[in-house]
C-alpha cells in the first residue's frame, strides 16, 4: 500500500522494518527519477519526492514494482556489545519495570540483557537507534509525563522496544539502566554507533568500572 | 571584518536556509532556517547563493556592531534599526563600523540576518546549521552569546533590493497518510506556548489522535497525539514520529507557519496537490523578483546608523 503524505511525499507501506531498510537500500543503488530522499521507519518508508518532476501516481507505480521484486532481504550488520549499569541512580525507573512485569529486578535485567536486540530503524535524535524485540514478559507502557530531559547514555525501553539516549533528552521511556559509551559523535565517520541492521547485546557491568571503559568503543 | 554579538535576544542561532541533508537514515534531522523563504531572500539581498549561513534570530532583543563597512540585509517577522533609523527589510544596506544593528520585535516570530559573503562557519555533517538539542554545527554547537564574533566570507555577488511580493492568506493543507481529522482541521486553531524550531503545537476544538507505527515525517505533517492538540512539525522535527498525521501544510506555507507566536490564531485551508505545486512556483518566483544595488553608494543612502 502506498498512501500520498503531503504534495511531495509517499508514504510506502512495507509491513516491516527489514523491508523498509531494504527498499531504501536498493532507492540507494539505484536511484529513481524524481525521489529527493527516503527516511526508514518500523514498517514503512517515506519517499521524498520532487512532483514537478514527475507525477506521484507515476512514481509510486515505480515504488510499487520495486517492492515486489525486493525478496526477503535480511540486512547485515555488525555485532555490537554494550556495557550497562543496570537500576540505581543509572536505572530510576527499574522498579517500577519489575512491578510492572512482576518480575524481580535482577530477573528484568538478566532478560534485558539476555536476548540479542536488533537494530530496527534510527530516528527520533541523532544517534538513537530503536532496538527490537524485547521478550514478551519486558513489555511496558511509556511513562504517563514523559521526563523534561534523560541523561545522556540512559538505556530505556518501551512496548516491544529498548534504546539508548544520545545525548540528554526530553522522552517518555522508562529508564533501566546507563551506559558510558557514546552513540553519537558528528565529528567521526560514521557520526553514529548504531546503524540499522546491527544486533545489540547488553552487558551488565559495575559501577566501579565506569572510569574505566572509555567513551568511544574501540569497534565504532 | 568581524560581527560581534552584544545581545542575543532569547534564541539567535547559525543557520543554513537548506539545513542538513543526507543523515536522517540515523537519525540526524534536516534542521536549517525555520522559515526558509525568507531566509534565502536575506541570502540574496545580501548578494549570497541561497544557502549561505545566516543568523535567526527569534522573537527579537539582537543586537550586533562590526569593525568595518559591511553590507546586511534583514527578513522576516523582526524590524532591523540602527541608531533610530528604521531599516528596509527589501533591500541591502551597509552597516557603519562602530554602528549598533538591532532586530526588534515586529509581525512575526523570526528573522534573519545575512551578511554579505556569509558568516564562515564550519560544517558539520555537510552543514553549518545549528543541532541546538544534540549540540554541534553552528558556533559550538549552541546559541549566540554576548561576545560572540563570526566572519564574514568573501563576496560572491551583488547586493539587491527586492520588488516582489509574498502571497498571503490562510495556511494551505493537503491530506496525510491518516484520513480521520482532515475535515476537523478546517476550523480556527490558537497558537499554544510550545512553539519552537521543531514545531507549533496549536489549541482548538481538538480533534481524532493517537499512536502510529513509528514512520519518517516530512516537513510541514500536523502530528496528533492522542491529547488532539495539533502540532505542525517544523526544522528541527525529530526524523520519525510515531502520531497520525491527517495532513501536511504545504511547501510553500512552512514559513508563515515557523513565523506564528503564541497566541496568535490560524486557519487552514484544503487545497489540491496541483494547487500546492502552483503555489510553490508561485513563492520560487516572487523571490526572483530582484535588482542589484549600487555597490559603491557613499552618501546617505544604502548607509545605516550614522549616529551609531
Amino acid at each position: 500500500v502506498i498512501r500520498p503524505f503531503g504534495e511531495a511525499a509517499l508514504l510506502v507501506d512495507t509491513g516491516d522494518a527489514d523491508r523498509a531498510q531494504a527498499l531504501a537500500a536498493d532507492l540507494a543503488t539505484r536511484p529513481m527519477a524524481a525521489i529527493l530522499g527516503t527516511v526508514p521507519g518500523l514498517r514503512s518508508l517515506l519517499v521524498e519526492l520532487d512532483p514537478a518532476a514527475r507525477s506521484a501516481g507515476d512514481v509510486a507505480s515505480e515504488l510499487e514494482w520495486r517492492l515486489a521484486s525486493l525478496g526477503s532481504p535480511a540486512p547485515v550488520g555488525r555485532e555490537r556489545r554494550i556495557r550497562v549499569l543496570y537500576g540505581g541512580e543509572w536505572g530510576p525507573d527499574l522498579a517500577d519495570v519489575a512491578s510492572l512485569t512482576g518480575l524481580t529486578e535482577a530477573r528484568v535485567v538478566e532478560l534485558h540483557a539476555s536476548a540479542p536486540l536488533r537494530v530496527l530503524f534510527d530516528g527520533f535524535a541523532p544517534g538513537f537507534a530503536y532496538l527490537g524485540d524485547l521478550p514478551d514478559a519486558l513489555h511496558v507502557p511509556r511513562l504517563a509525563t514523559p521526563r523534561t530531559s534523560t541523561p545522556a547514555g540512559s538505556v530505556a525501553m518501551a512496548g516491544a522496544m529498548s534504546g539508548i539516549y544520545p545525548a540528554a533528552l526530553p522522552g517518555g521511556w522508562r529508564v533501566i539502566g546507563r551506559t558510558p559509551i557514546a552513540l553519537f559523535d558528528p565529528r567521526r565517520e560514521p557520526p553514529a554507533y548504531l546503524a540499522p541492521g546491527d544486533v545489540v547485546s547488553f552487558e551488565p557491568m559495575e559501577a566501579g568500572d565506569w572510569e574505566r571503559l572509555t567513551r568511544i568503543p574501540d569497534d565504532w | 571584518v568581524t560581527v560581534e554579538i552584544l545581545e542575543p535576544g532569547p534564541l539567535t542561532s547559525v543557520q543554513e536556509p537548506f539545513g542538513r541533508q543526507g543523515w536522517r537514515h540515523l537519525g540526524v534531522p534536516a534542521g536549517g532556517a525555520a522559515d526558509s523563504w525568507s531566509a534565502r531572500l536575506a541570502n540574496r539581498l545580501a548578494g549570497n547563493p541561497d544557502g549561505a549561513a545566516l543568523l535567526e534570530v527569534t522573537l527579537g532583543g539582537l543586537a550586533l556592531t562590526t569593525d568595518a563597512p559591511t553590507w546586511m540585509a534583514a527578513t522576516g517577522g523582526l524590524a532591523a534599526r540602527s541608531g533610530g533609523i528604521h531599516l528596509p527589510a527589501t533591500e541591502a544596506w551597509r552597516l557603519r563600523p562602530g554602528a549598533v544593528l538591532r532586530l526588534d520585535p515586529g509581525d512575526g516570530a523570526r528573522g534573519y540576518l545575512a551578511v554579505r559573503g556569509g558568516f564562515q562557519v564550519e560544517a558539520v555533517l555537510g552543514s553549518a546549521s545549528t543541532d541546538l538539542r544534540t549540540g554541534f554545527g553552528g558556533l559550538d554547537g549552541r546559541r549566540l552569546q554576548a561576545g560572540d564574533r563570526l566572519e564574514p566570507g568573501a563576496s560572491t555577488g551583488t547586493p539587491a533590493r527586492w520588488t516582489g511580493r509574498r502571497p498571503t492568506g490562510p495556511l494551505r493543507i493537503v491530506p496525510g497518510p491518516h484520513a480521520d481529522g482532515f475535515e476537523e482541521l478546517l476550523a480556527e486553531w490558537t497558537v499554544g506556548p510550545e512553539a519552537d524550531r521543531a514545531g507549533v503545537r496549536l489549541d482548538g476544538p481538538g480533534i481524532v489522535g493517537g499512536e502510529v507505527p513509528s514512520m519518517g515525517l516530512p516537513l510541514g505533517a500536523i502530528q496528533v497525539p492522542p491529547d488532539g492538540r495539533p502540532i505542525v512539525m517544523l526544522a528541527d522535527r525529530p526524523v520519525t514520529g510515531g502520531y497520525r498525521v491527517p495532513a501536511c501544510v504545504i511547501r510553500a506555507d512552512i514559513g508563515p507557519v515557523a513565523q506564528l507566536r503564541t497566541g496568535d490564531t490560524v486557519r487552514f485551508a484544503s487545497v489540491s496537490v496541483e494547487e500546492a505545486r502552483q503555489a510553490l512556483l508561485v513563492a520560487e518566483h516572487a523571490l526572483a523578483d530582484l535588482e542589484p544595488m549600487e555597490e559603491e553608494t557613499d552618501g546617505d543612502l544604502g548607509w545605516a546608523g550614522s549616529h551609531g
